[in-house]
């Protein structure tokens, strides 16, 4: 487990360059819903980042920041690309 | 000597699973030994016999205690990221309702789906690619949850759990909707989203399916029929350019997305129940005239297309409350439509550039007006400018406060306050709410929304409160939903007040 600083700084969208920090801003400054909130963390309408941002999103919704989970849905993500492309 | 008894009640008060007042195994029914690190439970595990719930979660665990097996009264256990390459096998010779091995490393299930009496299952996020079930049928299963696997097909094996309810693929690398799931006439809820889904077997129409995901497929074309009991369907994010429609098609549908895709023409759904319908991000140009028929219809989502025109038709739509339109080269007797129509959130009508701050010295007159307008509301307060403005100041030279304005082009439209309160419950500071307003004709924007998120946030991860809390007045009904859909729940207390 990494300590909350460093998982504010994990990059959670690669297509909007954002880190989880940006995100949890943007939420913040948002009352969007989901879909629409999404788009501005992303600047695009690709759907690589979409779990880990809706689990940002529901966290934000609700008040309470669970980081392991975060981190560990990023962790997710990039295990699984780097099994996808060893050809798994 | 140490008993068995002993040794695993130090080790568990140790993990500060139980407290003293626990003095016999037999007491203990629930268990939460979440996030300790285990590495390996004591074999005297085996003497909770009345165990009925066991978390686990959050640990590094591989394997189980074979004494295990004698939890005989276990039904729910919770193995969600630990390290499992296999299923223990003296899981199998439980009576499990519930199992989560989410976030494992499992390769295959094993004779898990053995278990008879299993109802609810999450495998999701492990390392599965196939599914061998080796039984005819299993009558218990009601969710199975396969989410972020590396499954290529939907497994045949799947067709023999015939009482599946509902079933999550998502996240997987599927490419066709094949037909394993024709047996499955329980099925009510489908999650196929973030897929490679090209095709869809017609098999696929033919089920009882109420809510069917497939967001973020590969689908280019689609023809839609059958599906009569669905209630929604999510098809966002597909390179979807055109969707045939049978007039058979989900009668009774509900809510209906497709948001980001490539459409061009509006999709003309029979179903006359429909009051949820995303059609954003797509290269829609007209909307037919015959679009009122959707009587039921309380959202509509059309931005960012290439409509130029709302008909006038649309001024029947009498139960919308929600519309977002922006991004369309609208002409003016559009606006005029959206005019008569008056939904409560139309995205043509929010401000941008409202901007949330902490509060200068500056604001506190502004301030001090807007909680004026909020005592208009609450009857247990009076107007007294005076006092709120010497209260609000008060607030702000207070040390653990926090004062949130919203601002648009200088002006304050928005407030929120927090103050520090010490708990004996939470044994610690919590943080008070107080004096949530937003200006009238700044309302129905989200600026609400977006003080109450950052006052949160602020609390309890900057300030480390332990709790925050906040009174409403019972009878601004507005008020109480609000604060319910944000997270917070209502108690028991009443506020009782004893003035000088």
């Amino acid at each position: 487990m990494s300590e909350k600083q460093a998982i504010l700084d994990m990059e959670v969208c690669e297509c909007g360059e954002k880190n989880v920090a940006d995100a949890i801003e943007i939420f913040q400054n948002s009352s969007l819903p989901f879909k629409k909130a999404k788009k501005l963390v992303t600047e695009c309408n690709k759907s690589c980042c979409r779990a880990a941002l809706l689990k940002i999103y529901d966290m934000n919704q609700f008040g309470s920041f669970d980081f392991d989970e975060i981190e560990n849905i990023i962790q997710q993500r990039l295990d699984r690309l780097k099994r996808l492309a060893e050809g798994s | 000597m140490q008993t068995p008894w002993k040794n695993l009640r130090a080790w568990l008060i140790k993990h500060q699973a139980i407290d003293n007042s626990v003095k016999e195994a037999y007491e203990i029914r629930r268990l939460d030994l979440s996030g300790l690190s285990l590495q390996s439970l004591p074999e005297e595990f085996a003497l909770l016999e009345s165990l009925v719930f066991l978390n686990l979660s959050n640990n590094l665990l591989s394997e189980l205690p074979a004494s295990f097996v004698k939890l005989s009264k276990l039904n729910n256990l919770d193995l969600k990221r630990n390290a499992f390459k296999t299923v223990p096998k003296a899981l199998l010779q439980l009576d499990l309702g519930v199992v989560n091995f989410s976030s494992n490393e499992l390769e295959d299930v094993g004779t898990l789906f053995d278990i008879a009496s299993l109802r609810v299952c999450d495998l999701s996020f492990n390392h599965l690619s196939q599914l061998e079930l080796d039984i005819q049928e299993h009558l218990n299963l009601r969710t199975l949850n396969l989410s972020g696997n590396f499954f290529k097909v939907i497994p045949q094996s799947i067709g023999t759990l015939v009482e599946l309810q509902r079933l999550n693929l998502s996240q997987n690398m599927i490419e066709t909707v094949n037909n394993s799931l024709t047996s499955l006439f329980e099925l009510e809820d489908i999650n196929l989203s973030d897929n490679k889904i090209t095709s869809i077997d017609e098999s696929f129409f033919t089920l009882g399916l109420e809510h069917v995901d497939l967001c973020a497929n590969e689908l280019r074309t689609l023809y839609l029929s059958h599906l009569e009991d669905l209630e929604s369907l999510s098809l966002d994010e597909n390179p979807l350019s055109y969707i045939e429609l049978d007039e058979s098609f989900a009668p009774y549908l509900q809510e209906f997305s497709c948001d980001s895709c490539q459409l061009s023409e509006f999709v003309p759904l029979s179903s006359r129940s429909l009051n949820s319908l995303c059609l954003s991000s797509n290269k829609i140009k007209v909307l037919p005239e015959n679009i009122s028929r959707y009587e039921n219809l309380t959202q509509l989502d059309i931005d960012n297309n290439a409509i130029a025109h709302l008909p006038y038709e649309m001024t029947n739509m009498t139960r919308l409350q929600t519309l977002y339109v922006t991004g369309n080269p609208l002409d003016e007797a559009s606006k005029e439509v959206i005019k008569v129509l008056h939904p409560d959130i139309c995205d043509l009508n929010m401000k941008t550039g409202i901007e949330i701050e902490e509060a200068s010295a500056d604001d506190l007159t502004q301030m001090a007006r807007l909680i004026g307008v909020l005592f208009q509301i609450e009857k247990d307060f009076s107007i007294d400018f005076d006092k709120q403005l010497a209260g609000i100041t008060k607030l702000y030279a207070a040390e653990g406060t926090i004062l949130l304005v919203a601002k648009y082009e200088g002006k304050v439209v928005g407030m929120v306050t927090m103050q520090r309160l010490i708990s004996s419950a939470a044994g610690d500071y919590i943080g008070q709410i107080e004096d949530l307003v937003v200006d009238e004709a700044y309302r129905k924007m989200g600026v609400g929304s977006r003080l109450i998120n950052k006052i949160r946030f602020i609390a309890l991860q900057e300030y480390a409160y332990q709790r925050v809390q906040l009174a409403a007045d019972m009878d601004n009904t507005n008020a109480l939903h609000f604060y319910t859909r944000r997270g917070f729940r209502r108690t028991n207390l009443n506020v009782f007040h004893l003035n000088k």
